[in-house]
């Protein structure tokens, strides 16, 4: 059965989007994540605009994300202070990114800065992960404890504007949540990613935040920039497509039931090396796609009529 | 063989009276099979079935090198080609040609091939044909932004790049033979619309053209819109985005909430 996307303006087959949905709500389910990173990549593929795909993508994060916060807020998983803190940076992210994504698009950079900026991020944290989790495989099997991060100072301790959070059981600069939550926030508006994949490594070894509320505190601020990017690309690009937004909400919360369950029956080290995996794989295609030469060096696009 | 004269004359003169174009012309009488396509939510494009009849006023010159070609025209938008080159091992958009009027959609079918039918001039003349196409002055910038003159043949390959990328999409099409006659004076020929078509006012012109030369043109207007619920969401995504983007992550926000509800109950 094909539906016409209204925004999109062109038709797409609904089994393939509910699919898509369910799939990459199967993997978010599963590892934790909004799936944001695999979602955009999938939508540009199959012919959606990157502008279009990127502002529709950020709805099905709010719904995601939702689900996720409100899991933690029952398990009180979330440091609404640090979360807050995040947020403040991630708003000013948000906004400079969608101005950055407007100023790309006109100067036709957009879909090269996507690509670059995904093949950088998912082979980097990709291979960290992997390396990561491959060390903490072995370690398991050899008997030996992994050893203990944090306890020792560190630049960070030296900034000025302390703040105590108790959740975190943390007193650092307010400085370094901030930025970390400015520059996801700038990612997430020109990927249409929720950042949870750049963030929730950033809160464990940047700001060393206990694992138990990473999460959590993860959801919760995504949750609110996830939103701003959505009505701010509606606002400025005019680029949510509410039926293709649809579509892949129901797919996700769906495949998303499915993969909760999965996790549990698989141990965390596997999980993560197949994240790890999984972000590699993406990143090293994308990155094929940059390198190699295109079967037509040009490529069309309407203009706006007011320019 | 008087009275078959004096009749010829009579209507001849008749025709002078109404057609004030060459005496003794012949005229189209032309229609589409929809004057208005609707774009709804299950709309995977459609065709369209133009048909007509020659009214010959000159019954003894019938069907000799008589061509009818039909030229489906799309509205014109600013369009941008831009070439990518590989700029230390990545392929990057670097040069770019903004067109200011470029036909969104362009279909052409045609009795015989276009160049039988008719000289290049006279068809170059009348806009007729993709490569005839008027996408008016175009210009050229470079990555930085900066105006730039480009070489004509360089030019060239640009939009040569946009009539391929548009053939490619379904948009531009030509096909000769596409209009067959059906005895000898009616005729007709489909017209393809894909889904991707932009929406808005087209028309339908039909050249009638005897030895090469055109004998009668004849325009219909045909209008492609989006209606029912396609219609009031990208209205309104465009009217009212601060509305539509909030609804959106509403509705979001309630499904990701409804997720959770039907969770815990498990």
């Amino acid at each position: 059965m094909q539906i016409y996307l209204p925004i999109a303006e062109l038709p797409v087959s609904v089994l393939t989007i509910l699919a898509m949905g369910a799939a990459v709500g199967f993997l978010s389910g599963m590892f934790g994540i909004g799936g944001g990173f695999l979602m955009t990549p999938l939508l540009i593929f199959l012919g959606i605009p990157p502008a279009v795909a990127v502002g529709t993508q950020a709805t099905q994060i709010v719904a995601s994300s939702v689900t996720g916060a409100l899991a933690h807020f029952a398990r009180k998983s979330i440091d609404f202070k640090m979360g807050g803190v995040l947020l403040i940076g991630g708003i000013l992210g948000s906004l400079s990114g969608i101005y950055l994504f407007k100023l790309l698009a006109a100067i036709g950079q957009i879909d090269l800065t996507i690509s670059v900026v995904y093949v950088a991020f998912l082979s980097v944290i990709g291979a960290m992960m992997m390396v990561e989790s491959v060390q903490a495989i072995r370690a398991a099997r050899g008997g030996t404890v992994t050893r203990r991060r944090g306890g020792h100072h560190s630049w960070i301790h030296g900034l000025p504007f302390k703040m105590r959070f108790r959740r975190s059981k943390l007193y650092i600069s307010v400085i370094p949540p901030i930025l970390v939550g400015y520059f996801v926030g700038t990612l997430a508006a020109i990927m249409g990613v929720g950042g949870g994949f750049i963030l929730i490594p950033a809160m464990i070894y940047i700001l060393r935040m206990p694992t138990n509320v990473v999460i959590g505190t993860s959801f919760f601020q995504i949750v609110f920039v996830a939103a701003l990017t959505g009505v701010m690309h509606s606002l400025e690009n005019q680029a949510v497509d509410i039926v293709l937004g649809f579509l892949l909400v129901v797919g996700g919360v769906i495949g998303a039931q499915y993969g909760v369950r999965a996790a549990e029956k698989m141990p965390a080290e596997q999980l993560r090396a197949l994240l790890a995996a999984i972000l590699l794989l993406i990143g090293m295609r994308l990155g094929y796609d940059l390198i190699s030469t295109p079967a037509d060096p040009y490529s069309v696009v309407e203009v706006e009529a007011e320019q | 063989m008087r009275r078959f004269a004096a009749a010829l004359f009579t209507l001849a003169a008749l025709a002078a009276l109404t057609a004030p174009e060459p005496a003794r012309a012949d005229q189209l009488v032309t229609d589409l099979s929809e004057h208005q396509v609707a774009i709804r939510s299950n709309f995977t494009g459609t065709q369209i079935l133009l048909f007509g009849a020659v009214e010959a006023r000159t019954p003894r010159s019938r069907a000799l090198n008589r061509d009818v070609v039909v030229v489906v025209q799309g509205p014109t938008r600013p369009m941008t080609v831009r070439r990518k080159e590989p700029i230390a091992g990545i392929w990057i958009n670097h040069d770019s040609v903004t067109y200011p009027t470029v036909p969104g959609y362009y279909a052409i079918a045609s009795t015989r091939p276009l160049e039988v039918t008719a000289d290049p001039d006279t068809l170059k003349a009348l806009r007729i044909g993709i490569e005839n196409i008027n996408p008016g002055t175009p210009t050229a910038r470079a990555i930085d932004g900066t105006l730039q003159i480009l070489p004509p043949d360089e030019e060239n390959a640009f939009w040569k790049a946009l009539i391929r990328n548009q053939r490619r999409n379904g948009l531009y099409t030509s096909l000769p033979g596409g209009v067959t006659f059906l005895g000898q004076t009616l005729f007709r020929a489909t017209v393809d619309i894909p889904a991707n078509v932009p929406v808005g006012l087209y028309t339908a012109k039909v050249y009638l053209l005897q030895e090469g030369e055109i004998v009668d043109t004849i325009s219909s207007p045909l209008y492609i819109d989006k209606r029912g619920a396609e219609r009031f969401l990208f209205r309104m995504a465009h009217s009212d985005p601060l509305l539509y983007g909030l609804i959106a992550v509403l509705i979001a926000a309630l499904a990701g909430w409804l997720a959770s509800a039907v969770m815990n109950r498990q």
